[in-house]
């Protein structure tokens, strides 16, 4: 005899939506026509939480498997296959993302495993609407036992002993509400449900309506019979149509069957529910807006005394709990108060229901015992942040909550630690936020939300509302002002403290709670109008071009591109970078996390594109004219310590505003570290010097082999008659570890920067067979695949974080893998051993990530007893550079810092002498090619200001510009398309062929595909 | 051609019809206000002072109450009411953009009806759908994982359809 299966077809909004009605009513036929005997097809709510994006979503039950995205057109296949013949559909089934195997069962989902079902227990596993299915699961025995077994005393003593806590959002001890509503005078008294989920990303209060009415009905008539009710109401937003008619559907069943009405399983108590709906309006949800909606009246708050529970609707004892709160109660009159009084933590008890929605990779309701940490919420059983963006903060409770960074992730969740981060656990709203969301945009989003809700009684929240909405709209506008922060907060406070209301109490937590842990997002808004996130339109003219450091219009040099029009291209780069070859190989391109294509397919292969026009320039300087040297308007002359990039930008951009420069250079060559340090497989010499010789043909002059030294001061030149000097040295000198056995002399031992340095100018090296490499940053790789080519075999780094930390580019992360690089991760090395001076190996010890710091970033801690040998006979450490200002006299007046870099005034780039600025990796230490550039420019704005007695800020932005008709549909062959094309793929030299020479790994896009390329850009910038 | 369409006269009959059904209910004024809204599109102003004399209350109590929530209208709406989710998910996830598109492609700004009253336009606070992010609702219907593609298919170019 076969066993009996229930194919369960969710039928909650979101899979409705999908069309799982089709799918019901497909699978049903197909059992009928099939003559299948033994499998009935039933509704059922969701079973697919936290999947609702692969609806519509079947279950096969008793074998508890799980099918996705089923269409209707799938139904003869699982109805043949799985329910005739035994055979699950294995296309339909869950997939791991990362593995991609298949996981059949429900319960080995990730997402379901970690989850504790108590509120959420029948949602998905019975058809709601009929009231068999609920009893079956043990529906109505609460009831029973509460009124046939238990007095009202003993029901309300049993909650009080579970510690359950309202879960509307305050957290208010249920049981004390509960008994002093029973202790009120009166005969007539009240019970409300408060179905009123006005917080917008909260829905568990939808679903447990849509999924398991009973429970809340059971739970409703229980707690009316503790307080001594015999009148009950649900009040549901209209927002909610399906709730609402599933709810009416469970209430008549419940009343044929004698759960509800007269004497109640002859107990002789009465009980009636009424159904109000809502007619749109968050403050309703309020409990006192609640009950003057329910008498039919505006929704506004009343003052609390008298609270509900002495008087309340229609002005007698009222006690008004929230949905999840009253789906506890049968569970726990059923299992006990110390069963669940088991799970959570000591002052939250039993389990929280979270919707988990926003930036993470599977939205959904969350179940969890109190005091799961955020991190588990969110990336372990939320599968993490999508897209590989990173995550910024979740914003918990509504907009009556606050934002929470990556330094907490590690709180538990309860009541009172979300309290104490500012934020509040409220209905059980959790919003993830990446790196594309701005702050200062959400906390204005939030306040639009509250502004337009609240009620208008309290002149603080009426008023303050306005005021604090009108403020972050200027600053998301780029008009905000200095003074605006101390004004919000002010507001902020005056708002939480003299309003009625709990909106007005709490709407300014969002505020708040930004300012508190992203105050740098609102300064650089107001003060250097920027948008971190690349959000807020009116700041920029397109992502991408706010993103770049020194705001290249990309999506001008893009289109050229597109056009055909390579020359315009290189032009419109060099408007805003001198270096658009060595860019285009190297950059780090913050402008392609932004690229708005990214949200649709892949972003736009900004970096790459750069390259193709760059080479296009070079490769075509024979027939183009010469460059010229920019006109010479001015007189007073400027000396540039350093021919980097920093040092080279900065003379590039005075030259171009008219000014004679020149450019001192200790080494033969210039290009600092581009030329020192980065491998020629990534960038070869011949590109640097084209670069560097089109700078000097543009009219900066460059004397190599001349540094400044104690002998030939910055003092002297001055003398010399330069008005200005910029000292752009960079940070060539490497960082020591600080371990046993670190001795330069040791033969085989070498500091990155230096090892690199030596090949790159013929050195010969010898490298042994085992290289291990200390560090994970670009240097550190880098050195890692020069062993390699110089004969290395075997190549071993070891890095004390993890690979999320390194600070690498995926690509070159990637080709390090296909050459055979070993990546040991959280190793730290304690000791280098050596024999006879020369390295044989290293001491080493495992490392975990602790507590996340200030920025979020885990510190790494040694674990005690896990210490281990390699064996090694090259050392390379690569573990970080510093500034090295041992040429400047030790009298020198320029004043210090106390790690030994200058003081410089970060807007301006000054030094404490007039004249003297300094800039780049010589202040910052190291940082991206960009970086350095961006400094060069802004030094050049600031001398020039400074030349010129312009006392005024550097300020280095771009507004929106208004397009002079041109729009995307004068665009010749744009065609506006929403088609899925993938981003081209840059012709490499594969892995095989590139790891033992030092030849360039990227080849360039030829013409056809850098101009199909530039053709996916979406021309933001066109954006009205 | 403009198909402009001339706003059907309300049948004072039918909601004297629907007053008198409500009058045994206990705080009766807001279901009333539902079922009105429910059976004749909207709330005609006309029906403001016979639902106040019905239940003793002064005209500028239900016009209070009116006012207060965003359900009711007191103009007619469109036949189809699109409504787009400014929710908190809704918004991380592009509902801005949804919502401009809509604009454009229905040539109707927030809370407008067109004038051949096919549509009308509405935001939503939230519809707690918030798994398919952005959403909107079109009549009874939800729409998820909405992105421009779909705005085009679902609503097409109806500026000026007549």
């Amino acid at each position: 005899m076969q066993n009996h299966r229930t194919v369960l077809v969710c039928q909650e909004t979101p899979c409705l939506s999908m069309g799982s009605e089709a799918v019901y009513q497909a699978l049903k036929a197909e059992v009928e026509r099939q003559g299948v005997a033994n499998a009935k097809v039933d509704i059922s709510g969701c079973h697919g939480h936290g999947l609702c994006g692969h609806g519509p979503s079947v279950v096969v039950e008793p074998d508890g498997i799980f099918y996705l995205q089923v269409d209707a057109k799938d139904a003869p296949e699982i109805v043949s296959s799985h329910l005739r013949d035994g055979k699950p559909v294995e296309r339909l089934l869950y997939h791991d993302p990362v593995t991609g195997q298949a996981i059949p069962l429900y319960s080995d989902i990730k997402f379901y495993k970690e989850q504790q079902r108590v509120i959420l227990r029948n949602c998905g596993h019975i058809n709601p609407e009929k009231i068999d299915d609920y009893i079956a699961q043990g529906g109505y025995k609460a009831l029973e036992k509460a009124l046939l077994k238990m007095t009202p005393e003993a029901v309300i003593d049993e909650v009080a002993k579970s510690g359950l806590r309202g879960r509307g959002g305050a957290g208010f001890p249920t049981a004390r509400k509960w008994q002093f509503c029973r202790n009120s005078p009166g005969e007539q008294k009240y019970v409300i449900c408060n179905a009123d989920e006005g917080d917008p990303g909260a829905f568990m209060d939808r679903s447990i309506l849509e999924a398991d009415p009973h429970a809340v009905i059971e739970g409703l008539t229980i707690a009316g019979y503790g307080i001594g009710a015999t009148q009950g109401y649900i009040y549901v937003r209209a927002e909610y149509p399906l709730a609402i008619s599933r709810f009416l559907i469970a209430l008549e069943q419940a009343q044929e069957r004698g759960f509800l009405g007269e004497n109640i399983l002859g107990s002789g108590f009465d009980f009636e529910i009424h159904v109000k709906e809502g007619a749109g309006a968050f403050v309703c949800g309020e409990e006192t807006a609640l009950i003057a909606s329910i008498e039919s009246q505006r929704g506004m708050p009343r003052p609390r005394p008298p609270f509900p529970a002495q008087s309340g609707l229609d002005g007698k004892p009222t006690i008004i709990d929230n949905v999840k709160t009253l789906a506890n109660v049968p569970v726990i009159i059923d299992r006990g108060a110390e069963w669940f009084a088991s799970l959570g933590t000591e002052k939250s008890k039993g389990t929280a229901v979270f919707a988990l929605t926003g930036k993470v990779a599977n939205c959904g309701l969350v179940e969890v015992p109190m005091g799961t940490p955020l991190a588990s919420i969110i990336f372990d059983i939320g599968g993490g942040i999508p897209r590989g963006k990173q995550f910024k903060a979740v914003q918990t409770g509504g907009p009556s909550g606050g934002c929470i960074p990556a330094q907490f992730l590690d709180v538990p969740v309860e009541f009172d630690s979300l309290a104490q981060l500012g934020s509040i656990m409220g209905s059980g709203g959790m919003v993830v936020l990446d790196d594309s969301t701005c702050m200062v945009e959400i906390a204005r989003y939030f306040l639009s939300f509250t502004q337009t809700e609240s009620c208008g009684k309290c002149i603080p929240c009426r008023l303050g509302t306005k005021q604090m909405l009108e403020i972050l709209t200027r600053i998301t506008q780029g008009k905000g002002r200095d003074e605006d922060i101390d004004t919000l907060l002010n507001i902020a406070d005056t708002v939480k403290e003299c309003s009625l209301c709990g909106l007005g109490q709490t709407c300014p937590n969002p505020v708040l709670t930004t300012i508190k842990y992203f105050r740098d997002e609102y300064e650089t808004h107001i003060k250097e109008k920027k948008c971190p996130a690349a959000v807020c339109d009116a700041l920029m003219i397109s992502p991408c071009q706010h993103t770049c450091p020194v705001g290249i219009n990309v999506p001008k040099y893009v289109a050229h591109i597109a056009a055909g029009e390579y020359l315009e291209s290189v032009d419109t780069i060099r408007e805003r970078n001198p270096f658009p070859a060595i860019c285009g190989r190297i950059c780090h391109h913050p402008c392609e996390t932004r690229c708005r294509r990214g949200e649709l397919d892949d972003p736009v292969a900004i970096r790459s594109l750069k390259r193709f026009a760059a080479d296009w320039y070079f490769d075509h300087a024979g027939e183009l004219p010469d460059p010229e040297p920019f006109p010479q308007t001015q007189s007073q002359r400027v000396a540039v310590v350093g021919a980097g990039p920093t040092g080279l930008s900065c003379a590039y951009f005075l030259a171009q505003m008219g000014y004679p420069v020149t450019v001192f250079e200790a080494l033969p060559v210039g290009g600092g570290m581009l030329s020192i340090a980065i491998p020629q497989f990534r960038l070869p010499k011949e590109v640097i010097q084209s670069e560097i010789d089109y700078i000097a043909k543009r009219g900066v002059e460059i004397r190599y082999n001349t540094p400044i030294t104690t002998n030939f001061t910055v003092e002297d030149l001055r003398k010399d008659g330069f008005e200005a000097v910029f000292i752009a040295a960079g940070a060539q000198k490497s960082q020591r570890i600080g371990i046993p056995g670190e001795l330069e002399d040791v033969d085989n031992f070498h500091y990155g920067l230096r090892f690199l340095r030596d090949i790159k100018v013929g050195r010969q090296i010898n490298i042994g067979r085992h290289v291990a490499v200390i560090g994970g940053g670009n240097v550190a790789l880098d050195a890692a695949r020069t062993a390699l080519r110089l004969g290395a075999e075997e190549v071993s780094l070891y890095y004390r974080r993890s690979r999320d930390e390194m600070p690498v580019t995926e690509v070159e992360y990637d080709e390090a893998v296909a050459e055979g690089i070993r990546f040991h991760f959280l190793v730290s090395p304690t000791r280098i051993e050596s024999d006879n001076w020369r390295a044989t190996g290293l001491q080493c010890i495992r490392m975990a990530l602790g507590e996340p710091d200030a920025s979020g970033r885990r510190r790494p801690v040694p674990i005690s007893g896990s210490e281990f040998y390699v064996e090694a006979d090259t050392v390379i450490a690569a573990v970080g550079q510093a500034p090295d200002l041992s040429f400047l006299p030790p009298d020198s007046a320029l004043e210090r810092t106390r790690w030994e870099t200058l003081v410089v005034d970060s807007n301006r780039l000054s030094t404490n002498i007039p004249g003297v600025f300094a800039g780049g990796d010589f202040v910052t230490g190291p940082g991206m090619i960009i970086e350095a550039i961006a400094a060069g420019r802004r030094s050049a704005i600031a001398i020039g200001k400074y030349l010129r007695n312009d006392v005024s800020r550097v300020e280095m932005y771009d507004l929106k510009q208004r397009h002079n008709g041109e729009t995307a549909d004068q665009e010749p062959g744009v065609e506006e398309s929403w088609e899925i094309q993938p981003r081209a793929s840059m012709p490499k030299l594969s892995a095989q062929k590139s790891k033992r020479n030092f030849e360039e790994i990227e080849r360039g896009f030829s013409e056809d595909v850098a101009k199909q390329e530039a053709k996916r850009c979406l021309r933001c910038d066109l954006e009205t | 051609m403009d198909k402009v369409q001339q706003v059907p006269k309300p049948d004072l009959k039918q909601i004297e019809g629907i007053i008198a059904s409500c009058k045994d209910q206990k705080w009766p004024l807001i279901p009333l206000l539902q079922r009105i809204q429910e059976e004749v599109g909207y709330i005609p102003p006309e029906t403001i002072n016979p639902i106040a004399r019905a239940f003793g209350l002064f005209p500028s109590q239900v016009q209070g109450v009116i006012t207060f929530y965003e359900q009711f209208y007191t103009t007619p709406r469109g036949r189809k009411v699109v409504r787009v989710c400014r929710g908190t998910a809704c918004h991380v996830r592009g509902g801005k953009t949804i919502l401009k598109l809509v604009k454009q492609n229905l040539g109707l700004e927030e809370g407008e009806t067109s004038p051949d009253l096919d549509y009308t336009l509405e935001t939503v606070a939230c519809i707690g759908v918030c798994a398919l992010a952005p959403n909107i609702v079109i009549g009874k219907e939800t729409h998820g994982n909405m992105n421009p593609k779909k705005v085009s298919q679902l609503l097409g170019d109806k500026k000026g359809s007549g």
